[in-house]
């Protein structure tokens, strides 16, 4: 029997307002797999991903999460809100404003969905959510409340939030855009120590040495349509197509 | 002014704090379902309900209690005068208080409702555990405001013979024949009331300028 994929997207398609975002998109992300998104601004990069968790409902194609369809019932019909809720809960997402609860501190912004969406204890989701934050670098900033905190410091927590729900996938998009350049790298360095740890992950980013280093698969995403999709080893230096070439040569610098 | 126009006084002070507490109580959380069921946008209720805040808004106080207290009697209902004028008050503070409500909800950040829909949030819980505490403390503020114009718009309820500590005024002087006394202690009170409204409407724009950030 063949695995089962994290996320299977099947014949993905899109609009907004009569114009077509997305395509006919298909992709395959299995456990384990670092999956890079890349492309040029509006090209549905984030319109993907969002469709991923059902925050954008798909027009057509269908979406599994480890064989289970998001969105749809197994009777065909729209999933109830609760059956919805219980599907995003195994996906984890990260936004690029970050999207912090401002009225919760740093913990309580960790512990607030296991404690209400799983039922956890209180004291169980405190103990993994100060595993969490140790392994982010913001265990000494616990009682402090976002808008005290730096933007790496608040993408840092807010992926620790999302780590808390135990997603089976994680989705990323732009974590980084939003920092100053000097935040980055203690961004980057965070979700390169979960593809060491073997995390499932979609990632949406402009960091180009970035995706090289960490993703299996780099994805590439041009009006709605993916033109190419292959191993990063290859997408970067042996690209297939003309529109890929040129979206490098803009985005890498030439060492 | 002797002891028994300060009891008196204080009876009307008394008058006034129950009869306005529980507009203002009813009236807050009346505000918040009525702009819950606006925001949902009902077909036809949403028009009836915006229907009813411009006309709750827009009619007089004392016109609202004269209404209520002789129409009611017409319909077969026999309104005593504290509860016809508690409904007066109610029917005026809600409108306003939905409006803050709806205010607060329309302004809220759409980026928390996707980061709690995200990570597995139903609506409700969203609502429950991120939404509602955020705005209560922003609206707070608006709220504290409406209810201090609910306090001082309050003496309406004098017209159909509810004993206020505006109205309570009158009768100690008609014993005392010295008008300005009662009014001055009068005028005392109601800033003694609404000095401690003010105090908590602080001490909320201070909670709501953290969250601002
Ligand atoms: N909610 C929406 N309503 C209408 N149009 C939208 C909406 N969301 C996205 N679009 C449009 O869909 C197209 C794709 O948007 P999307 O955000 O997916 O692009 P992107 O690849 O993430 O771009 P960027 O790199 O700038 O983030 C854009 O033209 C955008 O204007
Ligand atoms: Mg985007």
């Amino acid at each position: 029997m063949p695995e089962t994929a994290a996320v299977s997207i099947r014949k993905l398609s899109k609009s907004f307002d009569g114009t077509e975002v997305l395509r006919d998109v298909s992709l395959e992300v299995q456990t384990g797999e670092v999956v890079s998104i890349l492309g040029s601004s509006g090209s549905g990069k984030s319109t993907l991903l969002r469709c991923i968790n059902w925050l954008e409902r798909p027009d057509h194609g269908d979406i599994r999460i480890d064989g289970d369809r998001i969105g749809v019932s197994d009777s065909g019909k729209p999933m109830s809100r609760r059956e919805l809720a219980g599907m995003r809960a195994r996906l984890g997402m990260v936004f690029q404003g970050f999207n912090l609860w401002p009225h919760l501190s740093v913990l309580r912004n960790v512990t607030e969905a296991p404690i209400h969406v799983q039922g956890v204890s209180k004291a169980e989701a405190e103990e993994r959510a100060m595993a969490l934050l140790e392994k982010v670098g913001m265990v000494d900033k616990r009682n402090d409340y976002p808008y005290t905190l730096s933007g790496g410091q608040k993408q840092r927590v807010a992926i620790a939030r999302a780590l808390a729900m135990q997603p089976k996938v994680m989705l990323f998009d732009e974590p980084t855009s939003a920092l100053d350049p000097e935040l980055v790298g203690e961004v980057l360095g965070v979700i390169k120590d979960l593809s060491k740890e073997g995390y499932t992950m979609v990632l949406v980013t402009h960091e180009m040495e970035f995706a090289r280093a960490v993703s299996d698969q780099v994805v590439f995403l041009d009006k709605g349509i993916i033109i190419e999709k292959s191993h990063p080893s290859e997408f970067f230096v042996n690209p297939k197509t003309e529109r890929v070439r040129r979206f490098l040569e803009l985005e890498v610098p030439v060492a | 002014m002797d002891s028994s126009a300060w009891g008196l006084l204080v009876q009307g002070a008394w008058t006034t704090l129950w009869i306005s507490g529980i507009s203002i109580a009813i009236g807050v959380v009346m505000g918040l379902l009525i702009a819950l069921l606006r925001v949902a946008k009902i077909p036809v209720l949403h028009q009836l309900l915006g229907v009813y805040i411009s006309l709750a808004r827009a009619t007089p106080l004392v016109t609202l209690v004269l209404f209520i207290f002789l129409t009611a009697p017409t319909m077969g209902v026999n309104l005593n005068r504290n509860v016809a004028g508690i409904i007066a008050l109610t029917l005026n503070t809600t409108a306003f208080n939905a409006e803050i409500w709806r205010s607060a909800f329309n302004n809220f950040s759409k980026e928390q409702r996707e980061a709690a829909l995200a990570i597995g949030m139903t609506p409700w819980v969203y609502f429950r555990r991120i939404m509602l505490p955020q705005i209560t403390i922003t609206s707070l503020p608006g709220l504290v405001n409406e209810m201090s114009f609910l306090i001082k718009g309050s003496p309406a309820i004098a017209v159909i013979g509810v004993v206020d500590l505006t109205r309570v005024t009158n009768r100690i002087s008609a014993v005392t024949y010295d008008p300005l006394p009662p009014i001055l202690a009068a005028a005392a009170l109601y800033m003694l009331i609404i000095s401690l409204l003010v105090w908590l409407q602080r001490v909320a724009e201070r909670k709501a300028s953290r969250l601002a950030v």
